[in-house]
């Protein structure tokens, strides 16, 4: 009986891919809904909205169906564009309730994403030749990062803004995708050599210097620079993303045991060396000590996720606005207090069924570098979301990025569609291949 | 009109309800689909797993040079390496072969041939190797003054 219908689901109707679009398009509508009704209680409807919000609606939503036609079309995988969309529209009904001025630019930049996604998935072919030249994705990779030290402008204490005219880019989302094909072509290139032992240190298995050199250089690198720009979250970003990409390569613990040593010296050296470093770690210890000073942003974000209870506030009736910058790095905590514990949990399965989407799309390459290039890329969405979340919620010290496809950023945005584009890049080999051998 | 605010109020309480529930659906919905794709995956991949997965590199002679090696057979099931170095499965004291040279491994039901970077170079049937080749059964491998052949 279920052998049956799955098999009837590999060859899919138009109708059905596009159904799984309604899912992501129901939430928006029922939010705007409330705040309408909202608006209209208080006799301020016209507010709510700006007319303005309506033809950046309609391209959104005509971009979203030319792409899943193209999927369903081309065979590429066609969940993983309607679970993304799904955490885009939760994350834009909740930027709608919060910051209503800020729903526009979001919006103007959902199209520009899903432009970007069908532009990378058109091009893929010219794009996967990068993977040949590990050192130059490498090279450009910290050179971007460094960019914002030259030219950059500090917003919210971070100096890692590029400002061009009307709108401002932050380079480390961009830099993260690079880094991320340098690791994999890196590491596939490299992947006997680096399991191989050559140096015994008791239980350790050192491998060859001079093949882990440019490795730790390269990203050592990047983590430098976002220490003197002072962006915690994405050097511990990179941090996860290059010690999983090695142990997901090589499968040698050593590693895994040796990046710890070293981000605990790291970590103690610059708690020691930095004031904002020190800052972090003791608001994560004790938020108690200055709740209406250091540890402000915290204490009222657990105070959300508190009056937030298993079903929530109800959309729209809960008072998140006391955190500051609710709309980006805090958005976790808006959908904890408004929707709740059931809310927030979808929210995070959301991100483990898109992470599990990708590593099943990475088991299915045949390339090294393809498989490698898609685990690396589901990982990295389940990380950022993992880092954010966790600061959120005071289960880690607090480290500023923004959770991918919810958060309220350009930026974000973009790289988030980037890394889609890659993994749906990928699925489109492996479906072919399994219709032509089954 | 305290019939129309009221009306409003529940409609207004149904959609916050209704968008709680309906992202519920969608998870739930979504997680099914991912599983049960999973696991038809997994069912294919099964049966090509049972031939037999042992391999056999027989040393076939060499010009000159120390006799140890010769007629030496060398059976594997999922990782072979060739070097000079102590810690290779084939250690061949040779100064033409480089410490790590090259290492046969196992993908799926075939097996693949890497050179390693070594400085005098990997041939397979006699032709230069680069980077990585599958590997026939009966292919000759020449690394050093050493041929080898690989065998199932």
């Amino acid at each position: 009986m279920e052998r049956s219908a799955v098999q009837g689901e590999r060859s899919i109707g138009f109708a059905r891919a596009g159904s799984f679009l309604l899912m992501p398009l129901g939430i928006l509508l029922a939010g705007l809904g409330v705040l309408c009704l909202k608006g209209y209680a208080i006799g301020a409807a016209g507010k709510v909205l700006e007319p303005a919000v309506l033809p950046y609606l309609l391209v959104c939503l005509a971009e979203a169906l030319i792409l899943q036609f193209l999927l369903w079309r081309k065979k590429y995988d066609f969940i993983l564009l309607p679970l993304v969309l799904m955490l885009c529209s939760v994350g834009l009904v909740e930027i709608a309730r919060l910051k209503p001025e800020l729903m526009v630019p979001q919006l103007r930049w959902l199209c520009v994403a899903q432009a970007v996604l069908l532009i990378l998935l058109r091009f893929w072919k010219q794009i996967r030749e990068m993977l040949s030249y590990p050192y130059l994705l490498g090279l450009t990779c910290v050179v971007v990062l460094g960019l914002p030290m030259l030219f950059g402008t500090e917003i919210g204490g971070s100096r890692n803004w590029l400002v061009f005219g009307p709108f401002s880019l932050q380079p480390s989302e961009f830099g993260k995708i690079l880094i991320l094909f340098f690791l994999a072509a890196y590491l596939s290139d490299h992947r006997h050599v680096l399991s191989l032992p050559s140096m015994r240190l008791g239980p350790l298995c050192l491998p060859p210097m001079r093949f882990i050199a440019p490795l730790v250089c390269i990203w050592g690198a990047a983590v430098l620079m976002f220490v003197v720009e002072r962006d915690l979250g994405s050097a511990l970003l990179f941090f996860g993303m290059a010690v999983l990409m090695t142990y997901m390569a090589t499968g040698s613990k050593t590693y895994v045991f040796l990046a710890l040593l070293f981000i605990s010296l790291a970590a103690g050296v610059s708690y020691l060396a930095f004031g904002h470093v020190r800052v972090r770690f003791d608001i994560w210890l004790n938020p108690w000590q200055d709740p209406n000073g250091m540890a402000y942003q915290v204490v009222q974000s657990l105070f959300s996720f508190g009056t937030g209870g298993v079903w929530g506030t109800g959309f729209g009736f809960g008072r998140p606005d006391f955190i500051p910058e609710v709309h980006t790095d805090f958005i976790y905590a808006a959908i904890g207090e408004e929707w709740g514990l059931i809310g927030s949990l979808s929210v995070l399965l959301c991100y483990v069924l898109l992470a599990l989407r990708g590593i099943s799309i990475a088991l299915q390459c045949e390339e090294d570098r393809e498989l490698m290039l898609a685990a690396g890329c589901s990982m990295l969405l389940l990380l950022q979301a993992f880092v954010i979340i966790a600061g959120v919620t005071k289960f880690m010290p607090l480290t500023g990025i923004t959770l991918p496809f919810v958060s309220y950023g350009g930026s974000s945005l973009v790289s988030g569609f980037m890394e889609l584009g890659l993994l749906l890049a990928l699925s489109q080999g492996t479906q072919e291949r399994g219709t032509s051998r089954g | 009109m305290p019939d129309t605010a009221m009306l409003l109020k529940v409609l207004r309480v149904l959609l916050e309800y209704g968008m709680l529930f309906w992202l519920l659906m969608f998870v739930g919905k979504i997680s099914r689909w991912i599983f049960l794709d999973m696991k038809e995956k997994l069912q294919e991949q099964k049966p090509p797993e049972l031939q037999s997965d042992e391999a056999v590199l027989e040393v076939l002679g060499r010009d000159k040079g120390e006799e140890g090696l010769v007629k030496r057979r060398f059976a594997f099931s999922e990782q072979i390496t060739v070097g000079r170095g102590e810690d290779n499965d084939v250690v061949i004291p040779e100064s033409f072969v480089s410490h790590h040279h090259a290492v046969l491994f196992r993908r799926g039901s075939q097996y693949v041939i890497e050179d390693l970077g070594s400085r005098n170079h990997t041939y397979v049937n006699d032709q230069l190797l680069t980077g990585k080749a599958y590997i026939k059964p009966g292919d000759t491998i020449r690394i050093g003054l050493v041929t080898m052949r690989f065998e199932r």
